[in-house]
């Protein structure tokens, strides 16, 4: 993370010298076509509500690298904000964000029912990992990032012989009082992660953690800085956050569990009434494409295509199990799930 | 009060007598031939409109949202349903409004002895002790929290470590993570407001009324609490407010240890709203009963003051003596150093660890440390750019603030206008309003035709000024109450402007109370998240949100690191601004 943006200057110039040339050659004829419409538009405005300011600036630069003459506008703050910004942009009837990127996949099956999007599959979609296509079987959102919610552990205090091979390992009682996980409240990926754990064992498996007395923060990421302090060892955390906390040497591994690791996909979507229609099509083509995949990786997220490995220390999506609830399963059970999280853990 | 029945004796009538009620404003403004056009009238009348700007439009929003229904727009009472229909939230009101009192008691228990040190003795060390409070102010909630989570963690803190290790215990001595932890670490980063605000007062008083009591018989102690410290009860008053408002409608700290301890929080529910399935205009309604509690505590607030006076620097002001406090002045010293520890020293140190760490997690050792989490902050093109934005916005915000406050507060106390209390509800109600919900209303406003101000940095300060314009309002209503009128008559009466009396007379005597109150603006609007993620675009980033990005990293090493250069910079500045300012006046016999 830090190397990388040290070096994002450099890797923009090297960027902008290797793509520039081979791939602006290798541009499929719908590609072109948008390009040249593109052109005329002149720029994208991109409301993130992944990854940070600095990594969607440096997307946007190798973006406007591989098709000169379109700015990327990328604005970075968390998907409540850039929904709410969205949903007040629409109401005064000025569309600012042209693509829109969300953690929460229930935003957008708002807007695509309130007629705010605009139908459109990626042609690049066709080379995503099998698993990230056809989120939406209508084609209006797509897998923009997808996070990956695994077992994390202290390498200092848990042996790896000893760590939870699996989701129901975490509900042992040896762990009393050392565990940590965020809560389905403030997070939609560990609301996610509820509807996962309840498909597969019921509720009662968090009757039983809250049997262990599991410290509960708010976002996934919380338990990265608990494990870090030492005052919990095991917990449940984004893969990313706890790699790039370790690629740093921080005592951290990541068990990927046996029955599937959780994947959240993020959608993106083009936003009906922009100005930049072409140039956001082509800017969603652009992440379902490598070069996107590939600047993931550097900042140790995952790749969402096959022909792009991962990060040192990552895995694969094609290497793993993988568990990822549906966009329909996840808008039927996540608001019941709230409430019986607040009663079985009182928060 | 023993202080009016001596006063009037000892320091001729002007002292006692109630500085804004014996205000001559309404009569001078009768006599006044009513066609002239007054520079002071233009200005005062342009401040009002400024603030009704501000504060009115978004406010406004947010009032109208809260009756609409989400799917529609529709009048509605639903949200109010939604907000408040279920005894969750309804313990979660009220655990907030005992959480905020709670801190309020703490925090004067923290502040009044410091600025009474600090101000009226003769302690050594009172720029650092003064800077290090303020210091303390510019920590983030989020870093001052985890600090303490460090120090105070049931099972890894370092004090119940140490405890444990001394006494065999198999339990630690504090746990961080229960209402008395909450209430101690928030007091720790809300106290600064008190004593910013009581130290200012106490600057003003003169001795005369202190050194009677002491001809009189009366003890030292007896002095402080009979006399001192009631002529400062506006200040005090005026800074707890504040830290109510302010903790009431705090997030940061409470998503840190009320969360996973469990306890109830109004702002945690609120924050649920902004999820999936979202609903602002609940979110809305439940906090419009906030700016009702505003309006009752400025309500209590008379009640307590009442008609009683309060002015302490008078036309014929005398000198100030330090209280010799002989070797008691180190027991002194060491008690503010104590809190200093509780609020930067110790949870610093821990902090230390991660901020010179290559990988804060494998704990001390040499092969570890690294100044390279200060060099990224420096070396980074874009941080740099983000540091020197948070300090220009804040600072311009600090500015616009102060002037604004400064007329409003005026023609407040004066009593030039008929509605007064209406406009001082108007100054102080943004504070309450959870940023979250205030910031829609703002974003609304601004970023909307005919403003369109989206994108400039024109937006964040004019967010972050109607944020924090109750800080500096109350701050100088707490001085103009100080201030007898007597002395802007005399200007009036040789003939000078109202302007005239404000600039050369008003400004100069709370030219220290002001420069206080700048910090008290500076410092929160630069730590302020929950406006500024509203409002900033890729050129306009502020430190509270990189922290945001940072956190949701896991760089806490970088975050860190970021904490101790803020706090560098703060105590730079405070020891800069109160040079500047020089020794007040007051102390010129010393």
């Amino acid at each position: 993370m830090k190397k990388a943006d040290w070096a994002s200057p450099l890797i923009g110039a090297i960027g902008m010298a290797i793509l520039a040339g081979p791939c602006a050659a290798a541009q499929t004829a719908h590609e072109q076509e948008l390009y040249e419409a593109a052109k005329k538009e002149g720029s994208v405005t991109w409301y993130s509500g992944i990854l940070d300011q600095q990594i969607c600036d440096h997307i946007g630069q190798v973006f406007s690298a591989k098709y000169p003459g379109i700015q990327v506008g990328a604005i970075k703050t968390t998907s409540q904000v850039a929904f709410q910004r969205l949903l007040q942009d629409v109401k005064a009837g000025q569309v600012q964000s042209d693509v829109f990127t969300t953690t929460d996949i229930g935003h957008m099956v708002f807007l695509k029912s309130k007629g705010e999007l605009v139908q459109y599959v990626p042609e690049a979609e066709a080379g995503l990992v099998k698993a990230l296509q056809g989120v939406d079987p209508d084609g209006y959102f797509h897998t923009g990032w997808v996070g990956l919610a695994a077992i994390v552990y202290n390498t200092n205090k848990v042996k790896a012989a000893d760590a939870p091979k699996d989701w129901s390992d975490l509900t042992d009682a040896k762990w009393k009082n050392q565990i940590t996980f965020g809560s389905p409240n403030y997070s939609g990926m560990v609301g996610v992660w509820t509807v996962a754990m309840e498909q597969r064992y019921g509720w009662d498996y968090f009757v039983k953690l809250n049997d262990l007395g599991p410290q509960i923060g708010r976002s996934i990421d919380d338990a990265v800085t608990v494990l870090n302090s030492g005052e919990r060892i095991v917990g449940m955390s984004s893969v990313a956050t706890a790699l790039r906390s370790a690629a740093k040497g921080n005592p951290l591994a990541v068990a990927y569990p046996a029955s599937g690791t959780l994947a959240v996909i993020s959608p993106s979507a083009v936003i009906k009434g922009t100005s930049h229609p072409n140039a956001a099509k082509l800017f969603m083509e652009f992440q379902a494409g490598p070069e996107y995949s590939k600047i993931l990786v550097e900042n140790f997220e995952q790749s969402l295509r096959a022909d792009v490995p991962p990060s040192p220390g990552g895995k694969s999506l094609a290497d793993m199990k993988l568990f990822a609830p549906t966009a329909e399963q996840i808008e039927k059970e996540l608001t019941p799930n709230k409430t019986k999280w607040r009663d079985t853990f009182g928060m | 009060m023993n202080r009016q029945i001596l006063a009037p004796e000892l320091d001729g009538p002007d002292v006692g007598r109630g500085g804004a009620q014996a205000s001559p404003g309404p009569v001078a403004a009768r006599v006044r031939r009513p066609f002239r056009v007054d520079p002071w009238s233009l200005i005062w009348i342009g401040a009002t409109l400024i603030l009704v700007f501000l504060v009115v439009a978004p406010m406004l929003r947010l009032l109208i949202s809260s009756f609409q229904s989400t799917e529609t727009g529709a009048f509605t009472l639903e949200n109010y349903v939604t907000a408040y229909a279920s005894q969750r939230r309804l313990i979660g009101f009220g655990n907030s409004l005992l959480y905020g009192a709670a801190v309020v008691l703490v925090s004067i228990g923290l502040a009044v002895p410091l600025a009474w040190a600090v101000a009226r003795t003769d302690m050594p060390g009172k720029g650092v002790v003064r800077a290090t409070v303020l210091g303390a102010f510019i920590t983030p909630s989020y870093l001052g929290a985890i600090g303490w989570i460090l120090l105070a963690g049931p099972n890894a803190g370092w004090i119940n470590r140490a405890w444990m290790a001394l006494t065999g215990s198999s339990t630690g001595v504090f746990d961080v993570y229960s209402f008395a932890g909450l209430v101690l670490v928030t007091a720790l980063y809300a106290f600064p407001y008190i004593f910013v605000f009581t130290a200012d007062a106490l600057d003003r008083v003169s001795s005369e009324m202190e050194e009677a009591a002491h001809i009189l018989g009366m003890s030292p102690l007896r002095t402080i609490f009979k006399v001192t410290l009631p002529l400062v009860l506006p200040a005090i008053l005026g800074g707890s407010i504040i830290v109510f408002l302010d903790t009431v409608a705090l997030f940061g700290t409470p998503a840190v240890i009320a969360l996973p301890a469990r306890i109830n929080i109004m702002t945690l529910q609120l924050w649920q709203f902004f999820e999936f399935p979202v609903r602002a205009e609940a979110a809305a309604a439940y906090a419009v009963p906030l700016v009702l509690i505003t309006v009752a505590m400025l309500g209590l607030q008379r009640l307590i003051l009442g008609r009683k006076g309060y002015v302490s620097l008078t036309g014929k002001s005398g000198g100030r003596q330090p209280m010799p406090l002989g070797r008691l002045k180190w027991a002194v010293l060491g008690l503010c150093l104590l809190v200093c520890s509780l609020a930067v020293f110790l949870p610093y140190a821990a902090l230390a660890q991660a901020a010179f760490s290559r990988a804060w997690g494998q704990g001390f050792s040499f092969a570890n440390l690294t100044l390279g989490n200060f060099g990224y902050l420096f070396n980074e093109a874009s941080s740099r750019q983000i540091i020197l934005n948070t300090f220009t916005y804040s600072a311009a915000t600090a500015c616009v603030a102060v002037v604004l406050a400064l007329i409003v507060a005026y023609v407040v106390s004066r009593r030039l206008v008929l509605f007064g209390g209406v406009l001082a509800t108007l100054c102080m109600a943004p504070l309450v309003v959870p940023g979250i919900v205030l910031a829609i209303g703002f974003y609304a406003v601004y970023s909307s035709p005919p403003l369109a101000l989206y994108g400039t940095a024109a937006i964040l300060v004019l967010g972050f000024t109607t944020r924090f314009l109750p800080i500096a309002f109350a701050n100088c209503m707490a001085g103009l109450r100080a201030l007898n009128p007597e002395m802007e008559e005399a200007v009036r009466i040789l003939g000078g402007s109202r302007l005239l009396a404000v600039r050369r007379v008003v400004v100069p005597l709370l030219k220290k109370s002001l420069v206080g109150t700048w910090l008290l603006v500076f410092i929160p609007a630069s730590r302020e998240l929950s406006t500024a993620i509203f409002l900033v675009a890729a050129k306009t980033r502020v430190i509270a949100v990189m922290i945001l990005d940072l956190s949701e990293n896991g760089s806490f090493e970088l975050l860190a690191a970021l904490g101790f250069f803020l706090l560098g910079v703060t105590i730079l500045i405070v020891l800069i601004g109160y040079r500047l300012v020089g020794r007040d006046f007051l102390l010129r016999k010393s």
